[in-house]
Order: structure tokens, then sequence, then C-alpha cells
């Protein structure tokens, strides 16, 4: 298995934004590349095949169009500040894992 | 129940009971792993771990997966006879978790203080990342035990929290933690933001197969993992501070401390989850690694997470019954057990006694307010004590005879859900539905229910003599 590519790629599969970085390169030399995308951080191996690859050969179910990425839900929600918190233990919450 | 030591420990009694197998031409990060991380959920209830050690790209790298996934290993790491029946295995696991608490022991050195990286840590370079399923956003760490503490009571060690949380890594250095606001660590993470303050954690990878049980374990919010290990394993658990305070395993392969950076969120996932879908993306919490500690060699352990049954179910289910089990049996002493195997306790089964008629319905209700049937029970089956509800032939026989759908069925409309059910209408609100497949007793007098069949006089004499004729006939 060897490293076809050599140069970063234009686009994005999954969102096509053109924020595509190297990430990382296979520590023993020309296997695989790593690259990412800056915008929707979407990850993929350059030894990877067309589906997770190439942008025009990504799956519809799971593209992703940038414009919607500040409407996705926050999980969780981020608390007010507060400048005076609590001292000692919270509201003796009952959840878990 | 035997404490091991480490992974390492739990891996070679896996392959002295021929429950691990080793692979030894070189594979594919993508596809090889999950395919055959996917491959061995075919391959019966009884299928070993695998473990790889000529990783495309690394000169030294080891993978392991499916350590806890099958009845059969998941057994040998309650300290049971790799035969052990699933009914068997949640009465050992409830044994040890009633004893709560038991005690932590803590020493100064481990092993994972073998090699550190602190500076240009590269993620990619240190552990074999790699995408499971198609459609994953990228790489994750699947397995993972993140150990953090509430900063409003830092000291106290009840509060320190030990949980399995998928993480996406991001960057070299940076990855996503997919936390919801049931999770323990949501918690401790709104009292940090609360102050506008990053949240310590650590990262601890390739464990000793107990703790990520624990880890995974719906407990309070005040029982500590560390505890609940001693007391299942009858023994203090052995654990190794980081320099910020935060009690790691003494065996951990992998140790990454760093920081949930307050007030921010930032796109993850999608990744293929419990439920046999991929979740979507939100905008979780990100972590920032500063550290990364880890022993020579070290083996990287990963779950692959596909339709169930995978190792996630394994994972998820004596650590979901046995919770539920303890909630209830402290409100009716007539529960026998609880069977939340199914995608994280969706469906339950529970056998109980019943005292007078209506019953069971009561035992339904409970135990859609318990901690995790608040967020998961849709659909909860009640048998009779003689039912095991571990044996679905059982189970579909009572529900066969003993079920009346004018009467039997009870629907709750608009509860809550786990936002991950794709059946919620909408995300996080569902119908519940109890199914009482008891036998009616008086004064609810519906059916025509006569003797039930009996065993002849000396059957479980002869069940014991013939069990072990067949064992000997078959070596």
């Amino acid at each position: 298995m060897t490293d076809a590519s050599t140069t970063t790629p234009d686009l994005c599969p999954r969102c096509r934004s053109t924020t595509v970085q190297l990430r990382s390169t296979s520590p023993v030399a020309g296997v695989w590349t790593v690259y990412a995308c800056s915008t929707c951080l979407y990850h993929w191996r350059s030894t990877e095949p067309d589906e997770n690859t190439n942008p025009d050969a990504y799956p519809a179910a799971f593209r992703l169009d940038p414009t919607r990425i500040p409407d996705l839900a926050v999980v969780p929600i981020v608390p007010p500040l507060d400048t005076t918190p609590p001292a000692g233990a919270s509201d003796s919450p009952t959840t878990s894992t | 129940m035997p404490a091991f030591t480490d992974l390492r420990e739990f891996l070679t009694l896996l392959e002295e009971q021929h429950q691990l197998l080793r692979v030894t031409e070189q594979v594919a990060l993508e596809p090889d792993l999950g395919a055959a991380g996917s491959a061995l959920t075919r391959v019966g209830e009884n299928s070993p771990a695998v473990r790889f050690d000529d990783i495309a790209g690394y000169e030294h790298s080891s993978v392991v997966m499916n350590v806890h996934g099958s009845w059969a290993n998941h057994a040998l790491a309650l300290g049971l006879p790799k035969e052990a029946t699933p009914k068997e295995q949640f009465e050992a696991f409830v044994k040890g978790y009633l004893k709560y608490p038991g005690e932590l022991q803590r020493v100064d050195t481990a092993p994972w203080q073998e090699v550190v990286v602190d500076k240009d840590i590269n993620l990619f370079d240190l552990m074999p990342l790699c995408r499971l399923n198609r459609g994953d956003g990228g790489f994750f760490l699947d397995k993972p035990c993140v150990i953090s503490r509430d900063p409003d009571d830092w000291d106290n060690d009840d509060l320190e929290n030990v949980g399995v949380y998928r993480l996406q890594v991001k960057d070299r250095n940076r990855l996503g933690l997919q936390s919801v606001p049931q999770h323990d660590i949501a918690i401790q993470l709104a009292h940090a933001e609360a102050r506008g303050q990053d949240l310590p954690i650590a990262i601890a990878l390739g464990n000793e197969p107990l703790i990520t049980l624990m880890g995974a374990t719906p407990m309070l919010y005040d029982q500590l993992e560390y505890k609940m290990a001693g007391a299942m394993q009858g023994e203090p658990y052995r654990v190794t501070q980081t320099d910020r305070g935060l009690d790691v395993p003494w065996g951990s392969e992998y140790v990454l401390e760093g920081r949930i950076l307050a007030r921010q969120r930032e796109v993850e996932g999608p990744f293929g989850e419990f439920p046999g879908y991929y979740s979507g993306c939100h905008l979780y919490p990100v972590i920032e690694i500063d550290r990364v500690l880890h022993r020579k060699d070290p083996i990287y352990d990963t779950v692959y997470v596909g339709r169930p049954w995978t190792e996630l179910d394994y994972l998820q289910a004596m650590t979901t019954s046995a919770p539920i089990y303890a909630q209830l049996k402290n409100d009716f002493p007539e529960v026998q057990a609880v069977n939340a195997l199914y995608t994280h306790g969706l469906v339950v089964v529970v056998s109980t006694k019943t005292r007078y008629g209506g019953f069971a319905k009561a035992i339904g209700m409970r135990l859609l307010t318990t901690t995790h049937g608040l967020g998961y029970a849709s659909i909860v089956i009640v048998v009779d004590e003689d039912v095991d509800p571990f044996d679905l032939n059982q189970v579909m026989w009572a529900m066969s005879v003993k079920v009346n759908p004018d009467g039997d069925i009870t629907i709750v409309p608009n509860l809550s859900v786990n936002l991950l059910s794709p059946a919620g209408q909408p995300p996080g609100i569902s119908h519940k539905m109890i199914i009482d497949a008891t036998t009616p007793k008086p004064p609810d007098v519906r059916g025509d229910y006569g003797e039930e069949l009996d065993t002849p006089l000396t059957t479980d004499v002869w069940h014991t003599k013939l069990t072990a004729m067949i064992k000997e006939m078959r070596g």
C-alpha cells in the first residue's frame, strides 16, 4: 500500500470548502497522509476509498452545508457566567456515566 | 472477582482461554480495522478479541478490538468461567455492585509514565487512529475513560468521575467531546464554564476490563467508579494521580492530559452510534491536549460500533441492568432480575413476584422512573419470577400466553427519551409502553389459566449429569 496523493486537495469532500489542511503523514514515510477541513473538521486519509476522499463521490446523505454549521444544536448549553460560584457541592444531580 | 492489573494481563487470559485471535499480516487502518470489527459480530456469541500488530504506516503499533465483545469475554472479565450464562453474569455483577463502596489505592508511579510527550504532540503519530464506518466524520477515540472532578468541590473524591464518552480527533492535539446534559461530566463542565474556567481532564486509553465497565455504568453522581471497581473486585482499585490531581488507572496504556476549553463548542460527528444509526452533527465541547504519557509499545484498544449486536452492546449490558435492578429492588423486593441488554435499555425485561392484580404494571411504571429509565426504557416487559428475563425463548412464551392486549398493554404518552433514539417525536420525547406478561392474580381474574406444566421429579439431577456427559463427549 502506498500513498497516491502528493498534493493537498483543493476541496473538502464533505462540505466542499477550500479550507483543506495537511494534518499528518504516516510515521513510515509515504504510506498515507491525513487531511482535514478547518471549516467542518472532517478528516480523511489519502488511502481511503473515493467515497471518503473525492467530493464528487462523497455520499449525499453525509454531506454538510457549511452555512448550516452555526445552526447546529449546542450540546450541552453554555451556562451564564457566574462571578460568585457557590462553595461546596452543587445541587444533587442523579445522573451518571 | 479477580483484579486484573492491566489490559495486558487480561489479554493473556483471553489468549489462554482461546478468546484472543492474533492477526499477523499487515492491515490498513481503513477499511480493515472497521471491517474486521464488524465481521466479528457475525461469528457467534463467543467471538474472540482480535489483535493486530502490523498496521500500515507504523513501525510498531498494536490494536486490539472486541476485548469485551462476547459473553465469554465478558464472563472472563468478571472472573467467571467463560461458559457462564447471561443470568449468572447478571447475578455476579449485581452481587459486586451492591457492595459499594470499595476502596481506591493511590500509588506514586505507573507504567504509563514511561514515555512523556509534552511538545509537538501529534496523536496521529502516537496511536493508530482510524475511521470505523464510512459516514463517520473522522477518527474517534471510542473506548476512553475520561476522568474529571467537580470544580465546585475539587477535593471531594466521591464527585470525581470516570466516564466513557466518544472523542473525535479534531487536530494533532485537539479533540471533540460528545456529552449530553445527563452525563456527569456535563454537570462538572457547567460548573467550570459558569466560572469561565477550563475543566482539567485526563483520558485513559487501553485499560483492564473492569474500569471500562464501571465508566459505562450509570451510577449516582456522588458514586466514584474506582470505589465501585474496588467493591466489584473485592480489593482496592489501584490508581496513580496526574499532576493536576486526577486519578488514573495504574495499568492504562495511554494517558492524555488536557482541558475542556471553557465556553467553546465546535462541530462534531457524525459517528455510528449505539442505536445502529449515525448520530448527526452537533456543536459539542472541545478538548486541548497538553501532554501525552504512554507505556513503551502501547496497545490501542478500540470498539467497533455498528448495528447491534456489537462489542458496545456488551459494554452496555450488565452495566445498564444492574443499576436499574438496584433502584427497583430498593422499592420492590419482589423484583428478581432485570435484562436491559437491548440497545442500552431502550427495551427492558424485568422478572418479579407479584402480590396482587395490577402489581406488574406498578413495577413497569417504577422502572420508567428509574434514573436510566427516564432517558431510555421505551418498552418494558414484565414477566413472572420463574421466567428468566435473559432467556428470550422464555420471555416470548410468557408474551405468547400471558398477554391479552386488552388490559395488559399500558401506553404512557410523551415521556423523556435519549436524543439518540431515532423513534423520538420530537427527538427526546416518546410514548412508552408497559407489557404485563405476568399471570393475572386476583382481583384481576382475566383469562382461563389452569395448571402450568412443571418438570418431572429428578430433572435437575439429570440436567447436571447429562451436562457433564455432554461436555466429556465433546472434549
